[in-house]
């Protein structure tokens, strides 16, 4: 305490060169006359007032006084203790106070002071009746006695502090220990607890306040140490109660527990005082009975006490190492470090667990601790590295890193989350620790075995969930595709594992791997895990799992920067090069995608076909269908299909279900480890798209949607990973290696059955420039498809279909027609409320018919010249045969071909597909009129026979026809009006009768279907067509039964849809047929002069027809007001 | 055939155009390339590892490039166009500049044939702007070494084959003529060492084997003629081999004289066992007439590819007979 002493020495110098503001008395002289009064006073009556005027006055004299008259103040404060021996609890709490001030200022210079002071304190903490209890006095009483020892430890100077710690001082000691630890660890104040071990940490001369310490020389630790092995059990076992026990007392207990265990523990066993003689020096014979509780620190000694010692830690370690509190999991960092400092060499035992408890804490999600954590760690590989230890530490490593191995499977089995947590950063752990060393520990046998069998076995997925299967994504690929990326992404399917669910578990786990990669022989690893892969199936997903991320690490992706190191090498970072990366991923590769392990099964193929089949033939197709744009009504929807419809749950089935998920698991799986590889190559990996991007392709078209996504999501990742800029531009760039594969599996289609999804996937994702490839392969299909017509028709058709609707996106023709029928149609609307106009305009018609205004022909004349125009261009067009067609419309010419002939293919099946395909064509070709209307003239018949098909094919027909109708309307006109409405007409007026008396069965006869497909057709055929009126006429005669109320409801509703698109064609006649089966109001003309107007419908009683008919009007010609000013001719 | 007919290991596409005629070159380490000239004038370059087109030359004014070679000793490459020019390139560092030109005057379809007699001297047989000439010059200095015309009206020379013996003679050559004669030359002494009929059409190629001093001829008929020289160098037509369809536009001997592959006008290619003739497979992938066949010289005898170009605008390489490599 000689800093002590010398702090009062310049802070007095301090004081007279700088006078405080509130002058305190800095002579020892004066402050003694000021102090004499007060402290006799005391002495004469010991009471609370004049104890707290003593302290007032104290507060005015300087530190350096302060020093010199301390005997003499504390001289009346003892006689107090003494004299009321602790009854007065508010006195002693006084004094303890006034004591606390004083010693806090000054040090204690003689031992006697700090002896008596030591002791007196003492007993007042204990109870008066039995010493080893502490007394039951007030908190706030204790709070101050514990302060004042504390203080007093402070104080005492260098040379006499020593003298405490002496053989004959310990029983005084052992009772002032004991009496501290059950204040530390029963005390109900927190506070008190915390300062009772602040107060032992004090007394083990490791205080870690701000205030300056006594250094101890090494032999004066060294009789500290000896001393202190004396109580060494009592105090290891008490704190280890309190570190292990109750959670709720608080980190700053625990804390300041874990702190006293770790100081005392590292003071006895330190390895400097067990090396030197000193250790065990025989005490003096002058002890008398004392000696009896000197311990000698013998090797035997030393050897019993760290096996005990052992014990407790490991309690301790495994109770705190996941505690909540980051100050305590710091503070066992501490300790490990601490112990493995001083008493490395003693503790040998503990030398395992320590590290255990340092590795743990690696990954500790406090960064503080980790920090601390990584300086520990290096401190102790520096340590080892000095030493010879070296070799001893790696194999304690490895042997804990084995002996985890070994225990993990059951450990997941069996503990719970937090706890498998722990455990799994604890494997971490351990080989970050090693580091570059891992590569050596792996190349023992039977830790490479072990650890990769620990791996396979925690991450064994649960397959058991049956929507995998189940989930089917029918999404178009194209406008799926086109319209959301963010949605795939999105929805990525989690996996489950069997033996945990919490993600943190799932993402430790893979950086395991990822380090394995990082730091392992990446050929080693591959061999052995391929292998594993290869030697079972329940295997194959979790190495897959494992090689994925294995890779990804050693390429260095998403593996913490490496601080610690045993062997100390700074610089050498992960062991493989890219060349060997390269190896590997190709090797990987060649067993995903062998045959066997790429062409899993992942649909029961005995359902699949059928269910499709009845997925469009079921009710709710048809409806979906009538609801308008089939396209944009299933594209988006992920249909899930209920699983009441798969046939009943037997043994067999499950066992087959579990299968299919678990392929589908394995692609899943292996996709994503396509994408790893990609991301570990980065550009490197563009060579490999050679091979690789074919099998992603493949699976990005298949049905079942988890696979589909994650080839979809692989892609994408493969794209960044490879620069591109977009999927899009990674198709394109590497179509040339697709369209080959594709092209080479389509002539060998029986074993490469996959071939025309990828090319419908290729052309969902690309663009224009696509084409002259394109080309080129369109050829193999077709011919593929001529050389096989009748086993994978219906494949091809998809592909075609993609084709021409990829096509279609491409080229848009410019669709003239349609926007002169809708600038036709809004005309019309127009003239509706100009009758000024139509009158003028019906005038000029008259004049015009008459022949008077011939003048006027000059403005006619403007109008006619385009009809010329346009046969000259098809002139030209029809002379220069030989020019070579835009190779898109030549392609959309041959496919046409083919729909022809698959027109009447017997499978309803392919005709919906056919007719879906062939209506692409129509538009795409629409741009050239003189290359569509010979082959609409040639499809013509086969597509007449569609329109009396099956219900399903008579809509699409009609859609066709619709198609067909925009672009060449005037040529089909005519054969529409002569061979498809009067069939049309009159099998509707034929049915009408009929549908109108039957009954709800009705409703399930095909007849029934047949109608209700012709009349959701047959409204926008008309209005397509621009029929002619009389057309018209017969659409609306045989159209009209069915706006009976007596008819079933959607035969009413689609009816109703015929009229709306009639209604747009022709809004005055049928505003009047409307009007002449019913009439809701009667008009009255504006003016006198105008006849009243007559309509036959007009106050005729509500009928069967009349709520259609006035819900049309109502709908279509708005209100009645409206209504009113309609002109009528 | 007791195994499925093989899959082509690739295919190369994008030349835009027939093949007219493929030539490998695979110097040892470097990247294995694959040169290809087409109908529309363009000399493709093409790299086997990447398997794209690294450089295209547009060398004879749009004219078909009929022949492609490359000279052992350099970075050279030799084209022989339509346009009645063979062009020698330079492809050193990437470039592609036309060094030097020669006229043959040729309006016909004979490739030209190729000599090299020392590092820095080859011979180059090219037929001549008269009907029946065969001109061969020394390059790089285009000094004439001699014109070979017969006696006999043969027609046009359809193919050419220029060879050195081991018997110590000069250079000889091969010539097929459009009425299917075949005639042995001595270049050096101007004279027709043999001559025979080995078809009655036009010979469409002809290859030869200095090792086993025997040859293979095709025509526009269902038959391959085989023939071997004596040791008076008189030609002597041996068995003939019949094929299903008729015409053979390229026929080629591998380098290890083990197997002859025939480019058909069948679409298909077929491959035969070069001591007996016995076929082997027929390689069908083609959509149109195979026009062109090369077979790799690569270091590695398993990396040994089969090119064939055809009509089809594609080029398809197989990996047959490679040594035990099981992908036939």
């Amino acid at each position: 305490m000689i800093v002590n002493s010398y702090r009062g020495w310049y802070e007095a110098v301090a004081h007279a060169v700088m006078p405080p503001v509130m002058s305190q008395i800095n002579d020892p002289k004066v402050a003694f006359a000021y102090l004499r009064p007060v402290c006799v006073l005391l002495t004469k009556e010991p009471t609370v007032t004049n104890v707290e005027t003593l302290s007032e006055q104290l507060k005015d004299v300087h530190e350096g006084s302060l020093q010199q008259l301390q005997e003499y103040v504390l001289f009346p404060l003892r006689f107090v203790l003494k004299v009321t021996g602790g009854k007065k609890e508010k006195l002693v709490q006084a004094v303890a106070e006034a004591v606390s001030y004083v010693l806090e200022r000054t040090c204690v210079q003689s031992w006697d002071t700090l002896h008596d002071l030591f002791s007196e304190l003492c007993s007042c903490l204990c109870s008066p009746t039995d010493p080893g209890k502490p007394a039951d006095t007030s908190e706030e009483l204790r709070s101050a006695m514990l302060r004042c020892l504390n203080a007093l430890l402070h104080a005492a100077y260098g040379d006499i502090v020593f003298k405490l710690y002496e053989p004959r001082m310990l029983p005084e000691l052992g009772a002032a220990i004991s009496l501290l630890l059950i204040l530390g660890e029963k005390d109900k104040s927190r506070d008190i607890q915390a300062a009772a071990l602040k107060c032992l940490q004090s007394l083990i001369l490791h205080c870690d306040c701000t205030q300056e310490h006594v250094v101890p020389s090494s032999d004066e630790r060294c009789s500290v140490g000896g001393t202190m092995a004396s109580f060494l059990p009592g105090i290891t076992k008490a704190l280890a109660r309190i570190i292990t026990g109750d959670l709720r007392q608080g980190h700053a207990v625990t804390v300041r527990a874990i702190k006293v265990w770790s100081r005392s523990v590292g003071l006895v066993m330190e390895d400097s005082q067990l090396q030197s003689r000193q250790s065990c020096k025989t005490p003096s014979s002058d002890l008398g009975r004392i000696r009896q509780l000197v311990v000698q620190r013998t090797p035997d000694w030393v050897k019993g006490t760290v096996e005990k010692l052992c014990v407790l830690l490991k309690r301790i370690i495994s109770c705190t190492s996941a505690h909540q509190h980051w100050r305590v999991r710091l503070e066992m960092v501490e300790l490990a470090d601490h112990l493995l400092a001083t008493c490395g060499q003693s503790l040998k035992e503990c030398v395992g667990p320590l590290l255990e408890a340092l590795v743990g804490a690696i990954n500790d999600d406090e960064p503080r601790v980790r920090e601390r954590c990584e300086v520990a760690l290096r401190d102790v590989s520096q340590r080892n590295q000095s030493g010879t230890a070296s070799k001893n530490l790696t194999d304690v490593l490895s042997e804990n890193l084995h002996s985890l191995a070994t225990s993990l499977p059951r450990l997941m089995r069996t503990s719970d989350d937090q706890k498998k947590l722990f455990v799994l950063n604890v494997f971490l752990g351990y080989l970050k620790v090693l580091g570059p060393l891992v590569s050596v520990v792996l190349n023992s046998a039977a830790h490479l075995d072990r650890i990769s069998k620990a791996l396979m076995q925690v991450l064994e997925l649960d397959v058991m969930d049956v929507r995998i299967v189940e989930e089917r994504s029918y999404t178009d690929p194209i406008d799926g595709y086109s319209s959301s990326h963010d949605s795939y992404t999105a929805h990525t399917q989690r996996k489950h594992f069997l033996y945990f669910t919490d993600e943190k578990i799932f993402s430790v786990l893979m950086e395991i791997c990822r380090t394995l990669g990082y730091y392992g022989n990446i050929y080693l690893l591959t061999d052995h895990l391929l292998d594993l892969y290869r030697q079972s199936s329940a295997y194959r997903k979790p190495a897959a799992m494992v090689l994925n991320e294995m890779v990804r690490g050693a390429a260095g992706i998403a593996v913490a920067a490496p601080a610690n190191r045993l062997d100390g090498s700074e610089f050498q970072g992960r062991s493989a090069s890219t060349e060997d990366l390269k190896a590997t991923v190709v090797s990987i590769l060649e067993e995903y995608t062998s045959l066997n392990n790429w062409h899993l099964k992942t649909v029961s193929e005995e359902t699949d076909t059928d269910r499709q089949d009845q997925k469009l033939l079921s009710p709710f197709r048809l409806q979906s269908i009538s609801s308008g744009d089939i396209i944009s009504s299933t594209a988006n929807s992920l249909q899930v299909i209920p699983s009441s419809s798969t046939s009943p749950a037997t043994p067999s089935s499950i066992s087959t279900l579990l299968q299919l998920n678990s392929n589908i698991w394995q692609l899943c799986i292996q996709l994503e480890g396509v994408a790893c590889f990609a991301q570990a190559l980065r550009r490197d990996f563009r060579p490999l798209l050679m091979t690789s991007l074919y099998p992603v392709l493949e699976k990005a078209g298949e049905d079942t949607l988890l696979v589909s996504q994650a080839a979809l999501s692989a892609m994408m990742d493969i794209s960044k990973a490879c620069g591109y800029s977009s999927l899009k531009d990674l198709i394109n760039d590497n179509s040339d290696y697709l369209l080959n594969d594709i092209s080479v599996n389509l002539q060998r289609l029986s074993q490469h059955p996959q071939a025309p999804r990828v090319l419908t996937v290729m052309l969902a994702h690309s663009d224009c420039s696509l084409l002259p490839l394109i080309r080129d392969i369109v050829q193999d299909v077709l011919m593929a498809l001529d050389l096989s017509y009748d086993h994978s028709a219906a494949l091809f058709c998809s592909v075609l279909h993609a084709l021409m609707k990829a096509l279609a996106r491409w080229f848009p023709p410019s669709c003239c027609r349609t926007s002169k029928s809708l600038s036709f149609r809004t005309s019309a609307k127009q003239e509706d409320f100009d009758i000024c106009q139509f009158l003028l305009d019906y005038h000029k018609q008259k004049e015009l018919a008459e022949g008077t205004g011939i003048e006027e022909d000059e403005t006619e004349d403007l109008e006619v010249p385009p009809p010329p125009e346009c046969e000259d261009a098809d002139d030209a067009g029809g002379r220069d045969v030989k020019a070579e067609l835009p190779s898109h419309l030549s392609i959309t010419k041959d496919i046409m071909e083919r729909c022809i002939h698959l027109l009447s293919d017997p499978s309803l099946r392919l005709r919906l597909k056919v007719l879906d395909v062939l209506e692409q064509c129509v538009y795409v070709l629409s741009e050239r009129e003189d290359e569509l209307l010979p082959m609409a003239h040639r499809c013509w018949p086969a597509l007449l026979q569609r329109l009396t098909d099956d219900p399903l094919a008579v809509l699409r027909a009609f859609r066709v026809l619709c198609t067909l109708g925009e672009t060449c309307g005037d040529f089909l006109r005519r054969r529409v009006s002569k061979e498809v409405l009067p069939k049309l007409s009159s099998s509707l007026a034929r049915q009408a009768p009929v549908s109108a008396k039957a009954g709800p069965v009705y409703t399930h006869t095909l007849a029934y279907k047949l109608q209700l497909a012709v009349l959701q057709g047959l409204g926008s055929l008309c209005q397509r067509l621009n029929l002619s009126e009389a057309d018209l006429d017969a659409v609306c005669e045989a159209c009209l039964p069915y706006l009976s109320c007596r008819q079933p409801i959607r035969l009413q509703e689609a009816c109703l849809s015929v009229f709306r698109h009639l209604i747009q064609v022709d809004p005055d006649t049928f505003w009047f047929t409307l009007n002449e089966i019913h009439c809701p109001s009667s008009y009255t003309p504006p003016h006198p002069d105008l006849q009243p107007l007559q309509l036959s419908g007009m106050g005729r009683p509500r009928d069967e027809y009349s709520d259609n008919v006035l819900k049309l009007l109502r709908e279509e010609f708005g209100s009645d007001s409206l209504t009113h000013n309609k002109p009528v001719i | 055939m007791s195994r499925p007919a093989p899959c082509p290991i690739y295919t190369l596409r994008g030349a835009g155009a027939p093949l007219n005629t493929l030539h490998f070159r695979c110097p040892g380490g470097d990247t294995p390339l694959l040169f290809s000239g087409s109908a529309k004038g363009a000399i493709h370059m093409w790299n086997l590892n990447s398997r794209r087109a690294e450089m295209v030359v547009e060398g004879h004014c749009g004219n078909s490039v009929i022949w492609v070679s490359t000279l052992q000793s350099r970075d050279s490459l030799m084209s022989q166009g339509r346009d009645m020019q063979v062009c020698l390139w330079d492809l050193k560092e990437g470039r592609s500049e036309a060094v030097d030109s020669v006229w043959t005057g040729s309006v016909g379809f004979c490739q030209c044939s190729l000599l090299e007699t020392s590092p820095s001297n080859y011979l180059l047989a090219f037929a001549g702007s008269q009907t029946e000439e065969i001109k061969i010059i020394e390059m790089p200095s285009k000094s004439p070494v001699s014109t070979l015309i017969p006696d006999t009206k043969l027609g046009m020379v359809m193919c050419i084959k220029l060879w050195k013996s081991d018997s110590g003679l000069g250079p000889l050559l091969f010539a097929g003529y459009e009425d299917g004669s075949l005639l042995l030359w001595d270049v050096t002494q101007r004279s027709e060492l043999s001559h025979v009929k080995a078809h009655p059409e036009p010979i469409m190629c002809l290859t030869f084997d200095p090792r086993h001093l025997r040859g293979v001829s095709g025509s526009c008929e269902k038959k391959l003629s085989s023939w071997m020289l004596d040791n008076q160098n008189n030609i002597q037509l041996q068995d003939c081999v019949m094929l299903v369809n008729p015409g053979v536009s390229q026929l080629r001997i591998r380098d290890d004289s083990r197997l002859l592959a025939s480019a058909g006008w069948d679409h298909r290619v077929r491959v035969f066992g070069w001591k007996k003739l016995q076929p082997l497979a027929v390689l069908q992938y083609h959509t149109d007439m195979v026009l062109s066949l090369a077979f790799s010289d690569h270091q590695d005898p398993r990396q040994r590819l089969l090119a064939a170009g055809s009509k089809d605008q594609r080029i398809s390489l197989w990996s047959i007979y490679n040594e035990r490599a099981d992908t036939g």
